[in-house]
This record gives C-alpha cells, structure tokens and sequence, in this order.
C-alpha cells in the first residue's frame, strides 16, 4: 500500500466511523423499531400502500410494511441510500482539492509522486472507504435481522449492500471529478450532486413520463424496495453507472494533471 | 562548472495576468544563488514553475540535467523544497510527518532526521497544529533536508525562525553545501543574500532584472555619494565612470565628500524603482 493510501485512510479514519456507525446506527435502531409495530400494522401498510405516487416513490406498493423484508427495504433502504451517497459525495468532493485549500499541496507535491499516482492513491482510498462503509453498516443490519430473530435474507441483503456500494462509486466519481476541478465549494456541489440524483429517481417513480428514464439515476439499480421484491434492475442502468464512473475517474485524471495547482 | 539549474525563456501567464516573461538564468552546482525581487515579481512562478506545479506557456527548464516535465519525478528525487508556507496535516505529529515524507521518497532518513531534529531542536512528539509558525519551518527543513538532496530550492525560508535558528540553517546549509549540494534561495531578506550567496538574480515585474556575483551587484552599479560643497550637503546615488563624477567636481571647494559602496539594500531599491534594466 502506497504512504499516501495509508495516510488518506488514516486521515479519514475517524469521519468513516462517525458516518458508518450515524448510518448503520440509524438503521440497526429503525429495524429493531419493527418489533415495536403492533398489531395495527397491517392496516397501516394497506393505507400506505394506496397512497399513489407518494407509495411508489418509496416503494410501498412493491412491498408491504408489515413485514420485516417490506419494512427494511422502505425504511432503511431510504436511510442507507441518502446517507451513503451523501457519505460519499463529502469524502470524495475534498479528496483531490483539499490539499490545495489546506496549502499542503505545496508539500505533497513537492516529494517524487507524479499528480496520475496521486489520483490513484486518493481513488483507491476512495473506494476501500466506501467498501468498509458499507460492510459496517451492513455488520449493523444483519445484527438487527439477528436481533429480532428473524431469517437473514442473504442474498437480498448482499445484493442490497452491492447495488448501494455501486450507486455510492458513482456519486463518488462525479463528486472526485469536482475535486479536481479550480474553483470553490466543491463540498456543496458534491453534496448536490447526492441530493439532485435522489430527488431524481424520487420523481421518475412518482411521474410516469420520467419513468423510462429513471436508468440515467444510480438510484435505479440501487432501490431497496425493488430489489427487496427481487425485481429486476432497469436495463442499462448498471452499464451506463459504470461507464459514468469510468469517465469520471478519467475526467479527474485529465482535469487534474493539465492544470496548476493553487498555491 | 556544472549547471543544476538552466532556465531558458521561461514564460508562464495567468489567463490575461503577466506571472513571469522570457526568464533565464543558470544555477551553478555547489553555489548558494539567492533570487530576489519584491512580492509579485515572479519569485514564487518561476520556482513553482520549476517543481512541475505551474504548466508554463512557453521556454524550458533543466533541473540536474534533466527536464521539469518530461523528469519531473525523477528531479523531485534530488530535489529538497521548502516552501515559505510550511503547511502540513494539522493532526499529525512532527515524526510522523517526517517520515511521511521519507516514505513518499522510498527511503529511510531516520538518521539524518534525528541528526536535524535534535540540531533545530524540534519536539518530534508534538502536533503539527500545535505548532508555531517558527516550529513549522523547522519541520520543512527537516523534510526537505533529510534525504540529502543534490539541490534546495527554498522559499523565504527564514521568516519565522529566531535569530539563532536562522543560524543554525545557514550552518546546516553550508555543510550540505560543502558536500556538493547546490542551493537556490528565495528571500526578501538582503542581508543573508550577502553574507551567504554567491550569485544572485534579481526581477522585478515578471522580468528578469539582473544575474550576476552578489559583489559584482554591489560594486559595479551604483555609488552612493555624500558631497558638501560650499557648507551645503547634497547625498545621492551616483552611477557611470568614477572619473566622470570626479570631473563634475573639479573647481567646486569642497568641504567634505565621500564616495561609498552602496549596501545591498541600495542596490536592492536601485533595481526595484526601475533604474536599471538587464
């Protein structure tokens, strides 16, 4: 491992805890609130069920609330996909240009790396970050199946974490791309990113002319309630996210050793 | 002698924003060359320029033979820099980020950084956050020092250092120095370009003004005069043939009159008010 690798995830260490166990937390507490629900909830899910628009945007017309499945799926999956993708975008948007905001870049750049290696470095810490991110909050939802002595669903689980880890690189690369950028608040604009592909996938399941687009969003492949109910992904979907990440990841890479570095 | 640095029709703008025009100049190995010139003459461009962090439009640079693009890596190598911020992560220790900077370099300095530590008298347990900005300087000396580069390029690198610490630098910069080490010192402060460089090159104004020994600086273009004519006093700064100022004398009943060397400083603000271009 490179010594920038290791002092990036050492550096970021403690913002990784604080996100994964506020995420996974939240979630852990949300799935133990099942036990709570009374007997009424069967009601409860049939009323949210019928709510139109509102229930297909947060996917409780695809499952019922009642169950422990629907319930994870519509609340957690809402909890996991905001908070990762948020996570993401905050790691990865000061990634590249935090050392010339911090004026460490005069440091960094005077020792024998090129700018390609450290794009790598930071990339890859990039992504190891947003691999344990999701392996603890994931720790945390198997514990609060476990908890409540229900059937872990492994393979939905799994696949729940993959997709999410996915959406979570994307939003990553776009926001690392940012990073490479000259300019100020890149922070904002990362997060903005995170919040303007989830208000889109919310509004492709809620306006039925968007809904032959909602592929374009990494929310698409990464909603819990569909993949829950094991529907399929929405074609195209997961290629175009890989190729968007790709292009990002070498948008930064171009962006970032033809330009000058602040002082 | 060798050259470790040439510089050739350096040119490097900012936008529509003059950086640096048509600068050059060598750099002789095992030489301490000092760069002067106020703030904004293009000091910081033309070293930034060297170290690959400014794309310069047009001209080339040559570091220990090598080119600034193409070899960039390779020239960081043997390249100590310290820049005149010294800014590090806050949260780490001063050890950590020295050995931070000999492990992105591939190499264990931990002898000579103790060697330095103990010399600048750095506490190596303490934060960087916790540090002055003296304190900081002495950690980009160690960093930039503990590899024993073939070439320093420093960057105002005494202000914020005590008086005793700056002498324990240019002590330590000499020794390197009678190693072989070469030595490129940017600084507004005239007086160590005097006690301790060899040559030096002044801009002003994203240009190149002059480069020459530093004796030669002094000496060769201007004096200061201090004549009493007549019970009336008159000072001023003479430049041209001596004979020609001993002429316009002559036939005058002098009361007193020295002919000085300027001080650097002089020559500094002769330069800087434009009264001499290269």
């Amino acid at each position: 491992m490179s010594p920038i690798m290791r002092q990036e995830l050492k550096l970021n260490i403690k913002s990784l805890l604080i996100w994964s166990l506020i995420v996974g937390g939240l979630g852990f507490v949300c799935t133990l609130l099942y036990s709570t629900m009374d007997s009424q909830v069967n009601e409860l899910a049939d009323m949210m069920s019928k709510m139109g628009s509102f229930s297909d945007a947060f996917g409780m017309s695809t499952l019922s609330i009642a169950t422990l499945k629907g319930y994870f799926a519509t609340e957690v999956g809402v909890i996991h996909g905001l908070g990762s993708a948020m996570f993401a975008a905050f790691y990865a948007s000061c990634m590249l240009s935090k050392e010339e905001d911090g004026h460490t870049g005069e440091f960094l750049y005077s020792l024998p790396v090129s700018r390609g290696k450290v794009i790598t470095a930071k990339g890859i810490s990039i992504i190891l970050n947003l691999v344990f991110f999701t392996l603890i909050c994931g720790i945390f939802y198997v514990v609060g199946f476990a908890a409540l002595g229900e059937e872990i669903l492994w393979q939905e689980m799994l696949r729940f974490l993959g997709s999410m880890l996915l959406m979570n690189l994307e939003v990553a690369a776009i926001a690392f791309l940012l990073s490479a950028t000259t300019g100020r608040n890149r922070l904002g604009l990362g997060l903005g990113v995170a919040l303007i592909v989830y208000a889109y996938d919310l509004m492709g399941r809620v306006v039925p002319s968007l809904k032959d687009y909602l592929f374009i969003g990494p929310f698409s492949f990464a909603n819990a309630s569909e993949i829950f109910a094991g529907h399929d992904v929405p074609e195209y979907s997961i290629p175009l996210s890989i190729i968007v990440t790709i292009a990002a990841i070498a948008g930064a890479y171009l962006v970032y050793t033809r330009r000058d570095l602040a002082g | 002698m060798r050259n470790v640095i040439r510089i050739n029709n350096l040119t490097k703008t900012y936008g529509k924003h003059r950086g640096v025009a048509d600068v050059s100049f060598n750099v002789q190995e095992g030489e301490i060359f000092g760069f002067i010139g106020p703030n904004g003459a293009g000091k910081s461009t033309t070293i930034r320029s060297m170290l690959g962090f400014l794309k310069f439009n047009s001209g080339s640079i040559e570091i220990l033979g090598k080119d600034s693009v193409k070899d960039h890596e390779a020239i960081l190598r043997e390249v100590g820099y310290m820049p005149s911020e010294a800014l590090f992560y806050p949260s780490m220790t001063v050890l950590e980020t020295i050995k931070y900077a000999a492990a992105v370099r591939g190499l264990d300095c931990s002898r000579e950084a103790s060697r330095l530590i103990e010399r600048l008298k750095v506490d190596p347990d303490k934060r960087i956050k916790e540090l002055s900005l003296g304190n900081r300087k002495k950690v980009s000396i160690i960093c930039a020092m503990q590899h024993r580069p073939k070439l320093f390029i420093f960057d105002e690198p005494t202000s914020g250092l005590d008086p005793l610490m700056q002498n324990t630098f240019f002590e330590l910069i000499n020794e390197y120095v009678s190693l072989g080490t070469t030595c490129m010192l940017s600084t507004h402060v005239l007086s160590e370009v005097r006690k301790h460089c060899h040559r030096a090159a002044v801009m002003r104004d994203g240009h190149l003004i002059k480069t020459d020994t530093v004796e030669n600086l002094i000496t060769s273009s201007v004096k200061n005069v201090k004549v009493t004519i007549s019970g009336q006093h008159d000072e001023y700064v003479f430049k041209g043939d001596i004979n020609d100022l001993v002429a316009s004398l002559a036939g005058k009943h002098l009361d007193n009159l020295s002919v000085e060397e300027p001080s650097l400083e002089d020559m500094f603000m002769h330069f800087y008010d434009g009264k001499e271009e290269a």
